[in-house]
């Protein structure tokens, strides 16, 4: 058939052209390596989350970062340099305008970093890599992990089977709740592939800290809330045995996926311990109904919460106050603080003689204790987390501190 | 089994919420015909009106509701129907789905963007509003450990309560009977006096109360999150497609029996949490076989977009060099600037932008081409990368890497091709939809295809000393493969198989019965429209340097549609152009605005143009510049070469002149018609007999010229107007609608119960079967009930079009006679014959129509054998 030899032609041309051979995406022609540093200044802006289909936003971690750099520039800056913060870029949880932000902060607005960088699809990573750009913020997923440019503010939280991964959470549920011995958990996660390699991890630092493992599953459809919990939570209350287990974690994302499912146990006569890691958010106490479906619950977030009387969060607040003073705490206001002062250390540690090549040399091995987020030790926190996080509790509408930051020892992830 | 009860209990509350939004969907797709993607869309923007107006402005919830449901929601339908889908009743199907696609992206965007600009509360993640229900909930157990509490109740109860009342209104109420006229004969209902467009508009008002219903009810449980608002239409959607896209009720059960479904799968079906994702595409996978299992019957044939020829070349006339000149020059200009000019950004963004405009040249050969939708073309474009990217992870090279995407890419396409045999338009578009989210969920979650969430790295390709982390590197590649890609689209256009794909997508029957294979031709273009994505895709990964499962989302599918639709998708000029839109968009509007929703806005938007210029904004350029052009020529009219008729004529056309775009059909008919008086017009088929008709009760304008009734001028008056008053058609064919019952189709005319009754004891065989589909009767019957009510509540005028064909003689002979005793009651009556025979028997005038002239009139006296030849055959013969 004549049709078929023109594509197969067309195939051909393509593969043709292609065949020119192939190289690896390395250094770019940008490297000049001063990009966005003067003598009074370093130029650096982020890429966050700030809209999106879903409603989920990390946008508070624009203000946590302006508060930290404006304390900076307040104090004389870093080696002389103020940090000239040009805020932060909408990747609206779209990998390909991930991208094109990235893309134009670096080659249009010239910054000399990315900070702080929050988004669970953040689609920069391999141009940044490619242009030796460094980029700081929350790395919740596997794009951070193991390169040379990324860097996360608690370690990389997608480890590869091998790498270490937290037992914190476990361990600090299981101080909450008086001793692990003879316990239970249940993992709940939803129908995607990270949401079960989640459960796998999460599972992991529950059984490391002495839980047995009730039960994990990854059943909750990943696109939309369930508009009805029954089935789920019937399968959580006969994990154990037959009987409910003692702790339900949920690594869901979002306070309508957790309070709808918490709220849902306890209607069916759930009394034990219910954990998660997303729900320490001011603005769910504005929504009665989650405000209700979460209260008592252990969330777990992974700084020194906004309640301690720690003196770095006392100065973190006092710092987000005078950038904001209406501002509500959220968990992505303390995550841009802290990747902002993580990157003053570093910037620092380079010297005066600040370009990109010897900030990622200063990056490279570099270690810094905070109270405030635990500490930081890379490269070793390059392929695995931090392994420091803290419990808040909703009690009577209200946020308390349940367990203070604790870093605990990771272990190998297993396959 | 308390478990099961549970399950089944529970599973009816979420269905009532799946029924009551896919009985809208229902409802205005038999009631308009066009399906309403956005559907979901406008249930989102009610919950975000309702969220603004309880948690953000502290109103109660029931008076929020209200508000929301019984004002806002008709007044956003009858807005969306005035501004959109008025356009799109009469537009192709393709512009139908791209429209509400694009009214998807652009509604809620557009409503977060009002909240942003007047600093309403804003969404957060979340964020959700109080139920209808009493707050705290009340909880009762009907059944030993079955709990109910009363916001289920709540929503249960007015799901049914607004299906039930929405049933009532379409069977039993004049207004659902205009709306199901119009369904069945938009055009006969006219004739008839029912304003289409209005009971159109109520249709779009109706169904988006319901989904501004399903919005609020479905709020309190899902939040105010657009993606779970699209899963939910996606549920809709399996509910109406079981419903057949007509019956209410059915779909109302099928949405029930959806919730029911879901709550047993995820409490029973164990083994499906091995499969990730499996769970979550419930309604995706029902959605894909409803559509396959239960819509192959449908009337469309072949797969494509039912009869819809290309639009005409308004550059047909120009010189080839004159054609591509502005495409060379402009093509040129930018290449010099970016290529010297621009800085690595740029030049960047342009890259990006082209390789879109690679992956949409497959938009041009399956939609431009094939005229067939696919909704999954960024998962064609995704499975392709993901294949080349695992190709290369095991360490193979790039060149087989970007084969095996392409493969792949076409091995997918193939098995979408297979709905495509028997499916058409916007079942198809359903049925790639469904496969796309299946993919998305299910086929991208396996860890072993898409590397987990590592996802595949790509190297650049080196090509001489130069390699693709240039961007101008990039931008040449892309320039060649879209050349090579142009030319491929061209030589197949111009190919045997070329012509075998417009045959079979302008009239597939009649390209059956000359021998064109539909399936090798859907096959091809499935094949060849595929491997283009796929290589875009594959080229996409590349120059990111990476891919993801998650990068290239159906959804986006959705927007890159309504881009490329709206600058032509006919052309790769077109596609071209929309891929550096896409890349350039983000850029240029970020000096205008930092609302993020603002672009979403503008991509959907181009929906509402779409409704007016359904081949995109470049055929529109062109479309204008020829009217321009043409504008100095002369209308073909002439003045009238007959004397006015008399004035005691009810109706009368007064030297018209009337057409089809640009084929002018009459020129300068003189005609009238007296009461009391049968006018027989005469003559040859396509002389112009219809279209005298048509002009006559309003269907066609004519160019000039005056058409008068009763001495009044009525050239201007909308057909139902005239109908309601006067004119009575009868057109070729049966003047009947097909779907609904004797008794009905009489009362579009006759709205009074004692009318009817008067038909029925006249025609007694009606009276058997009043409660019978009228399609099912025989041509005969039809007949008679089409002319039935005329005989009870005489018009003025009655217009019958060719009465006779195909009748029995002993029906011609009864159809005549109830002209005759018409004419006795004074009306006028114009009579349109092909055959002269029986007419002339009754008619007091005869009009013979030649070449879109009224060659001869006169008493049929006077009408002489060699005459009415002479007219017959468009010979001389005037008078």
């Amino acid at each position: 058939m004549r049709k078929t030899t023109r594509i197969a032609a067309a195939l051909a041309a393509v593969a043709l052209a292609a065949a020119c051979g192939t190289t690896e995406n390395k250094g770019g022609s940008s490297g000049s390596g001063s990009d966005g540093v003067t003598d009074t200044s370093i130029k650096v802006g982020g890429v966050l989350v700030k809209t999106s289909a879903t409603g989920y936003s990390t946008g508070g971690a624009e203000l946590g970062a302006k508060a930290r750099f404006e304390r900076a520039n307040a104090e004389g800056g870093v080696n002389g340099r103020k940090i000239d913060f040009v805020g932060a870029e909408d990747d609206n949880m779209d990998p390909a305008k991930g991208t094109t932000v990235a893309t134009k902060l670096v080659q249009k607005d010239k910054v000399f970093a990315l900070v702080p960088v929050s988004s669970p699809q953040f689609g920069g990573a391999a141009f940044l890599e490619q242009q030796n750009v460094p980029w700081f913020g929350w790395a919740t997923g596997t794009q951070w992990c193991g390169t040379k440019t990324g860097f996360g503010y608690n370690g990389c939280l997608a480890p590869k089977p091998g790498a270490g991964t937290q037992t914190w959470w476990g361990n600090q549920v299981a101080a909450q709740i008086g001793g692990a011995d003879g316990k239970s958990a249940f993992i709940q996660g939803t129908d995607s592939s990270a949401s079960k390699y989640g459960v796998g991890t999460i599972g992991q630092s529950f059984s490391a800290a002495g839980f047995k493992l009730a039960g994990t599953s990854a059943a909750i459809p990943a696109t939309a809330p369930p508009q009805d919990w029954l089935p789920y939570v019937n399968k959580i209350m006969k994990a154990n045995d037959g009987k409910a287990p003692d702790v339900v974690v949920s690594i869901m994302a979002g306070a309508k996926l957790n309070a709808g499912l918490f709220g849902a146990l306890r209607k069916a006569g759930y009394k034990g311990a219910i954990s998660d890691a997303t729900s320490y958010d001011p603005s769910v106490l504005a929504d009665p109904a989650i405000k209700a479906g979460l209260e008592g619950v252990l969330t777990a977030p992974q700084f020194e919460p906004f309640e301690s009387d720690a003196k770095e969060v006392v100065q973190m607040k006092a710092d987000i106050q005078k950038v904001d003073p209406s501002a509500k705490l959220t968990q992505h206001v303390a995550i841009g603080y802290w990747t902002a002062d993580i990157f003053l250390k570093v910037a620092e540690k380079a010297g005066k003689d600040l370009t990109r090549t010897s900030f990622l040399t200063a990056a490279s091995t570099f270690t810094y204790e905070n109270p405030g987020f635990g500490k930081i030790d890379y490269p070793k926190d390059k392929t695995e987390p931090n392994g420091c996080g803290a419990l808040v509790q909703l009690k009577d509408g209200q946020f308390v501190v349940a367990q203070h930051l604790k870093c605990t020892d990771n272990v190998a992830l297993k396959q | 089994m308390t478990e099961l009860a549970g399950y089944v209990l529970s599973g009816l509350v979420t269905g009532a919420i799946f029924a009551l939004l896919g009985s809208g969907l229902t409802l205005s797709y038999a009631a308009t015909g066009v399906f309403n993607f956005a559907h979901g869309a406008i249930g989102f923007v009610a919950a975000l009106l309702y969220f603004e107006l309880t948690s953000g402005a502290g109103w109660a919830a029931w008076p929020a509701a209200l508000v929301t449901v019984g004002v806002f929601a008709p007044l956003l339908g009858y807005a969306l129907h005035r501004l959109m889908f008025r356009g799109l009743a009469t537009a192709g199907e393709t512009p139908q789905i791209v429209a509400t696609i694009g009214l998807t992206i652009a509604l809620p965007a557009l409503g977060l963007w009002l909240v942003e600009l007047f600093d309403l509360p804003a969404v957060t993640e979340g964020a959700s509003a109080r139920g209808l229900g009493p707050q705290p909930a009340g909880t009762w157990e009907p059944l030993a450990g079955v709990r109910i509490d009363s916001d289920q109740l709540v929503v249960f109860g007015f799901a049914v309560a607004a299906a039930a009342g929405l049933w009532v209104v379409m069977r039993h109420t004049p207004l659902g009977l205009r709306m199901r006229a119009c369904v069945d004969s938009r055009s006969l209902a006219t004739w008839r006096g029912i304003d289409a467009d209005a009971a159109s508009a109520q249709a779009w008002m109706l169904s988006s109360v319901l989904a501004s219903l399903a919005g609020v009810l479905a709020v309190p449980a899902l939040g105010l999150d657009q993606t779970a608002f699209t899963v939910l239409l996606f549920a809709a959607a399996a509910a109406s497609v079981f419903g057949r896209l007509r019956s209410i009720p059915v779909t109302f059960a099928a949405g029930l029996a959806l919730g029911v479904v879901q709550n047993l799968v995820a409490g029973y079906a164990d083994f499906a949490e091995e499969v990730t994702g499996l769970r979550t595409a419930v309604p995706a996978i029902l959605l894909l076989a409803g559509l396959v299992f239960l819509n192959r019957s449908r009337s469309r044939l072949a797969g494509s977009i039912a009869e819809d020829a290309p639009p005409p070349d308004h550059l047909a006339d120009l010189p080839r060099w004159r054609r591509i000149l502005p495409w060379t020059v402009s093509g040129a200009a930018g290449l010099v600037w970016v290529l010297f000019f621009a800085d690595d950004y740029w030049a960047g963004l342009v890259a990006s932008g082209l390789v879109l405009s690679l992956i949409f040249c497959s938009f041009v050969v399956m939609t431009g081409i094939g005229g067939m939708v696919n909704l999954a073309q960024a998962s064609f474009a995704a499975l392709a990368a993901l294949t080349a990217g695992l190709v290369i992870g095991e360490g193979l090279p790039f060149p087989l890497a970007v084969v095996a995407g392409m493969l792949a890419a076409v091995a997918a396409g193939l098995v979408v091709a297979l709905p495509a045999l028997r499916l058409g338009g916007k079942v198809l578009a359903l049925a790639t939809l469904a496969l796309g989210l299946l993919a998305d969920q299910v086929l991208f979650q396996i860890d072993a295809f898409s590397n987990g969430t590592l996802g595949w790295k790509f190297p650049a390709i080196a090509i001489g000393s130069t390699d693709t982390n240039d961007p101008r590197v990039r931008i040449i590649l892309l320039l060649d493969l879209i050349a090579i890609v142009a030319l491929l689209i061209r030589n197949l256009e111009r190919s045997p198989s070329g012509r075998a794909v417009l045959a079979v997508r302008s009239a597939p029957t009649a390209a059956q019965v000359i021998g064109v294979s539909a399936v090798r031709t859907k096959l091809t273009l499935f094949a060849v429209a595929s491997a283009i994505a796929g290589l875009g895709g594959v080229l996409y990964a590349t120059f990111a340097g990476q891919i993801f499962a998650s990068d290239l989302r159906v959804n986006l599918g959705f927007v890159w549609l309504a881009v490329i639709v709206l600058q032509g998708v006919r052309r790769v000029g077109g596609a071209v152009v929309a891929g550096l839109i896409m890349g350039l968009s983000h850029e240029i509007l970020s000096h205008v605005t930092s609302s993020a929703h603002v672009e979403a806005v503008l991509f959907g938007l181009g929906g509402m143009i779409l409704a007016k210029h359904p081949d995109g904004v470049l055929a529109q350029f062109a479309e204008q510049r020829h009217r321009r052009r043409h504008r100095k020529e002369p209308p073909a009219g002439e003045a009238g070469d007959l004397p006015v008729a008399a004035e005691e004529s009810v109706l009368a056309l007064r030297n018209v002149t009337a057409g089809y775009g640009d084929a002018t059909v009459l020129r300068g008919v003189n005609l009238s018609v007296r009461s009391g008086e049968i006018v027989a017009l005469l003559g040859a088929n396509g002389a112009g007999k219809s279209t005298a008709c048509a002009v006559s009760v309003g269907a066609v304008s004519p160019l000039s010229g005056r058409v008068v009734l009763d001495g009044d001028d009525i050239t201007a008056t909308p057909s139902h107007r005239r109908s309601r008053e006067a004119i009575f058609l009868a057109p070729e064919g049966r003047g009947i609608f097909p779907g609904l019952t004797v008794e009905e189709n009489l009362t579009t005319w006759l709205p009074g119960a004692a009318d009817r009754a008067a038909v029925y004891e006249r025609f007694e065989h009606l009276a058997a079967r009043r409660d019978v589909a009228a399609g099912s009767l025989s041509g005969g019957e039809q007949q008679i009930l089409a002319l039935a009510p005329a005989l009870i509540r005489p018009p003025r005028v009655l217009i019958a079009d060719e009465p006779s064909l195909g009748l029995a003689p002993m029906v011609v002979q009864q159809i005549f006679e109830l002209f005759g005793e018409l004419r006795s009651r004074g009306v006028a009556l114009l009579i349109v014959e092909e055959k002269a025979k029986e007419v002339l028997e009754y008619a007091d005038t005869v009009a013979y129509m030649g070449q879109g002239r009224i060659t001869w009139t006169g008493p049929r006296s006077e009408v002489d054998a060699d005459q009415l030849t002479a007219a017959y055959l468009g010979i001389g013969g005037t008078a």
